[in-house]
C-alpha cells in the first residue's frame, strides 16, 4: 500500500485552505440571502426566502436580470463568431500587420475597463448617437472578444496543418474543411473563450456604468445603484441567483460537451 | 495540387474569404444596430439624474408618473453614478441631462465647468418663493429640493447615552467601532473633516486643526458611501458613525438612532439645477417646481425621511419631531463651502490618505 507522505498532506491542506479562502465570500453571500433579518447581520437570525421573493417581484431587478442575460447571450454569439474569425485571420491569414491587429484586439485586456467605458461613452457623445442597447452591446463585445481570440489563437498556433491538407487532397472545399476539420480541432479554444465571454459580459460593471441607457440598467449596475441607497439582503439574493446561473452554465457545458476537456487550456 | 492550392489548404481559408466573411458580419452588426442608435433622441424626454433603491421605487411609482401625464413627457433617469464625468464628457450646448440632480459638492464642479445654471429663476419656478433660505443660499447651485442632516448615527443597544457633541466620536472607547468615510469620493467624509476644523479649531476651513483631529480619530473604519455605513450600523459592526438622519430614520425597528451634535449638523442637500445647454428648459423648470410642491415634498418626506425645503409642507408630529422643517430647526443646518473644498480637494485628499494609510 502506498504511504501518504507529509508533503502530500501539506499540499492538500494548502489547497483546501486556498479553496476555502476563495469560496468563503460566496458562502457569506448565501448566508445573508437566506437570512430572515431585515438587514444584513451576522450571525443570521433565521431561515427565510423573503429576499428571493423581493428580488423576483422587484420590477427593476427583473428587468435588469433579463437585460443582462439577453446582453450576455448576444455578446457570446457575436464575440465567439467574430473572435474565432479574427483569430483565424491573425494566425492563418498572412495579413500585413497581423501582430498589430492582434495587439489591437487584445488591448481592452491591457486597459482598465473603466477607461474603455469612458472612452466609448465619449465616442458615442461625439457621434451624437446617445446611449443605446446597441452601444452597450458593442462595449461588451469589445471587452469579451479578446478572450475568444486568446484561447482560439493558442490552439491555432499548435495546429497540425497536415490534417486540413489531407482533407483538401481528398476533395473537401474550404468551408467543408473548416466545418469538419478545423472547427472541431479548435473547439476547445472557442468554447473556453465563449464561456469567459459570457461570464465577463454578465458580470460586466465598469464598461456598463458609462454605457447603460438611463433607467435601463444591467444587473450589476442595478445592484450597485440599489446598494448606494438601500441596504437589505435583496442584493444578496440577487447575487445568489447570479452565482446559481453561472454554476448552471458551467454544469450544462460539462454535461453537454464535457468541460473538463477544455480545462487543459 | 498546385503550390497556391497547397498554401490555401494549409491556411484552411483564403485571406480574401476571411476578409469577406468578417466584413459581411461586421456590416450586418452595424447596419442592424445603428438605426436603433439613431432613433435614440426623443424631443419629449426629460433627462435627469437620480438615485436607485428606495428612492427609485418611490419616484417611479408615486412622483414621476403624474408629472409625465400632466406635461405629456417621459422622464428618463440616469442612476448609474458617477454623473459628473458623464455630464462633463458631453457637449455644453447639447448636454446629456436637462435637470442635474446630485449633492451640492458635485453641483459646484458642474457649475465651474460651465454646464449648469447657477440659480433658478423664481419667475419660472414659483415654489422657490416658499423655500427656506438655506435651499437657495450662496452655498447652493440651483435649488436644494430636499435635505438630510449629517450627524452621528449610533447603536442604541451599545451606546448607553445619545451623543451630544461631535467630540463624542473621538472618545477612545469607540476606537475600532466608529466609522467615517474616505474623502474625495464621499461628501460625508469631507463634511466630518471640515466639521473637525470647526470643533477643534477656528472654523470649517481650519485644515491644520482638522488634520490634527483626524490623527486623534485613529483607529477608525472608513467606508466609501453612506449605504455601507448604514449596513455597518445595522449589523452592529460599528457602534457610532457619521451618517445623515434619513438613513437612520428609515429603520424604525432597528436598534439604531441618530443624534444632532450641539455644534450643529451639516446639510446634505438634494440639489437640482438646469443645464445651460438644455433644449427643454421650460419643462426642466416645471419639473423642479413640481418637486418643490408641498404635495410631492410630503411624499418624499414620509417615504424617505428627507427634510422638505418648502415651508408650506405640513408634517405629522413624528416627522416634525425628527426632521428639520421649522425656521428654528433649520438654523442648525451648516452649509459648507464646496467651491473652496473642490478647489483644494486634491492636496487635502492626499494628506488625508497619508493620515490614515497603514504603517
Amino acid at each position: 500500500m502506498k504511504r501518504i507522505g507529509w508533503d502530500h498532506i501539506l499540499f492538500r491542506a494548502i489547497n483546501l485552505l486556498l479553496i476555502g479562502f476563495l469560496l468563503l465570500p460566496i458562502g457569506i453571500v448565501l448566508l445573508f440571502a437566506f437570512n430572515s433579518a431585515a438587514f444584513i447581520v451576522f450571525p443570521p437570525e433565521g431561515f427565510s426566502l423573503r429576499w428571493f421573493k423581493a428580488f423576483f417581484i422587484h420590477p427593476e431587478f427583473m428587468r435588469a436580470f433579463w437585460l443582462s442575460l439577453r446582453l450576455a447571450a448576444t455578446t457570446v454569439i457575436i464575440s465567439t463568431v467574430t473572435g474565432t474569425m479574427a483569430a483565424m485571420a491573425i494566425v492563418r491569414g498572412r495579413i500585413p500587420g497581423a501582430k498589430f491587429i492582434s495587439a489591437l484586439f487584445l488591448s481592452p485586456l491591457m486597459l482598465p475597463a473603466i477607461i474603455t467605458g469612458l472612452a466609448l461613452f465619449q465616442f458615442y457623445v461625439i457621434l451624437d448617437v446617445g446611449r443605446t442597447y446597441t452601444g452597450l452591446l458593442i462595449g461588451h463585445i469589445i471587452v469579451t472578444i479578446p478572450y475568444v481570440i486568446r484561447t482560439t489563437t493558442a490552439l491555432l498556433y499548435n495546429f497540425d496543418g497536415s490534417v486540413e491538407e489531407a482533407a483538401r487532397n481528398l476533395g473537401a472545399g474550404e468551408l467543408a474543411t473548416f466545418w469538419y476539420i478545423t472547427l472541431p480541432l479548435i473547439r476547445p479554444g472557442v468554447i473556453a473563450g465563449s464561456v469567459f465571454a459570457f461570464i465577463v459580459s454578465f458580470d460586466q460593471f465598469p464598461v456598463s456604468l458609462f454605457l447603460v441607457q438611463p433607467g435601463i440598467n444591467t444587473l450589476p449596475i442595478q445592484l450597485f445603484n440599489y446598494l448606494k441607497y438601500s441596504f437589505d439582503p435583496t442584493v444578496a439574493a440577487a447575487a445568489t441567483v447570479s452565482i446559481a446561473l453561472s454554476v448552471t452554465v458551467v454544469l450544462l457545458l460539462e454535461r453537454t460537451i464535457g468541460l473538463q476537456e477544455y480545462v487543459k487550456l | 495540387m498546385s503550390d497556391v492550392k497547397k498554401k490555401r489548404g494549409r491556411e484552411g481559408m483564403s485571406r480574401r474569404s476571411f476578409i469577406q466573411s468578417t466584413g459581411a458580419i461586421g456590416a450586418a452588426t452595424l447596419l442592424g444596430g445603428f438605426p436603433t442608435i439613431l432613433r435614440a433622441a426623443s424631443p419629449t424626454v426629460l433627462r435627469i439624474t437620480g438615485w436607485g433603491g428606495l428612492w427609485e421605487t418611490v419616484v417611479n411609482t408615486q412622483v414621476y408618473p403624474p408629472f409625465e401625464k400632466e406635461f405629456n413627457c417621459k422622464i428618463e433617469i440616469d442612476q448609474a453614478f458617477p454623473f459628473v464625468p458623464k455630464l462633463l464628457s458631453s457637449s455644453k450646448t447639447k448636454p446629456i441631462y436637462d435637470v442635474f440632480h446630485c449633492n451640492s459638492n458635485e453641483q459646484w464642479i458642474a457649475l465651474d465647468a460651465g454646464f449648469v445654471e447657477e440659480k433658478v429663476d423664481p419667475k419660472k419656478v414659483p415654489n422657490i418663493n416658499d423655500v427656506y433660505s438655506y435651499a437657495v443660499s450662496d452655498k447652493i447651485v440651483g435649488v436644494s429640493v430636499l435635505t438630510s442632516a449629517i450627524g452621528l448615527g449610533y447603536r442604541t443597544d451599545k451606546v448607553p447615552a445619545a451623543p451630544t457633541s461631535w467630540k463624542d466620536l473621538w472618545d477612545k472607547k469607540y476606537a475600532n467601532v466608529r466609522a467615517t468615510y474616505i474623502i474625495g469620493t464621499n461628501s460625508l467624509g469631507s463634511c466630518l473633516f471640515m466639521m473637525a476644523g470647526k470643533v477643534f479649531g477656528k472654523g470649517l476651513q481650519d485644515t491644520d486643526a482638522a488634520f490634527k483631529a483626524m490623527e486623534e480619530l485613529k483607529p477608525i473604519k472608513q467606508v466609501d458611501f453612506s449605504g455601507t455605513m448604514e449596513k455597518l450600523l445595522l449589523s452592529g459592526e460599528v457602534q457610532i458613525g457619521v451618517i445623515h438622519d434619513s438613513a437612520i430614520w428609515r429603520h424604525p425597528t432597528a436598534p439604531v438612532s441618530w443624534a444632532a451634535p450641539k455644534e450643529g449638523v451639516l446639510a446634505l442637500e438634494q440639489v437640482y439645477s438646469v443645464t445651460k445647454g438644455s433644449d427643454k428648459k421650460d419643462l426642466a423648470y416645471a419639473f423642479i417646481n413640481y418637486m418643490l410642491s408641498p404635495k410631492i415634498q410630503k411624499i418624499m418626506v414620509e417615504e424617505l425621511w428627507y427634510s422638505p425645503s418648502n415651508k408650506k409642507v405640513t408634517l405629522a408630529p413624528e416627522y416634525e419631531k425628527r426632521l428639520f422643517a421649522t425656521d428654528e430647526k433649520v438654523k442648525q443646518l451648516i452649509q459648507v463651502d464646496w467651491k473652496w473644498f473642490n478647489a483644494n480637494q486634491d492636496p487635502l485628499t492626499i494628506r488625508y490618505n497619508k493620515v490614515f494609510q497603514a504603517r
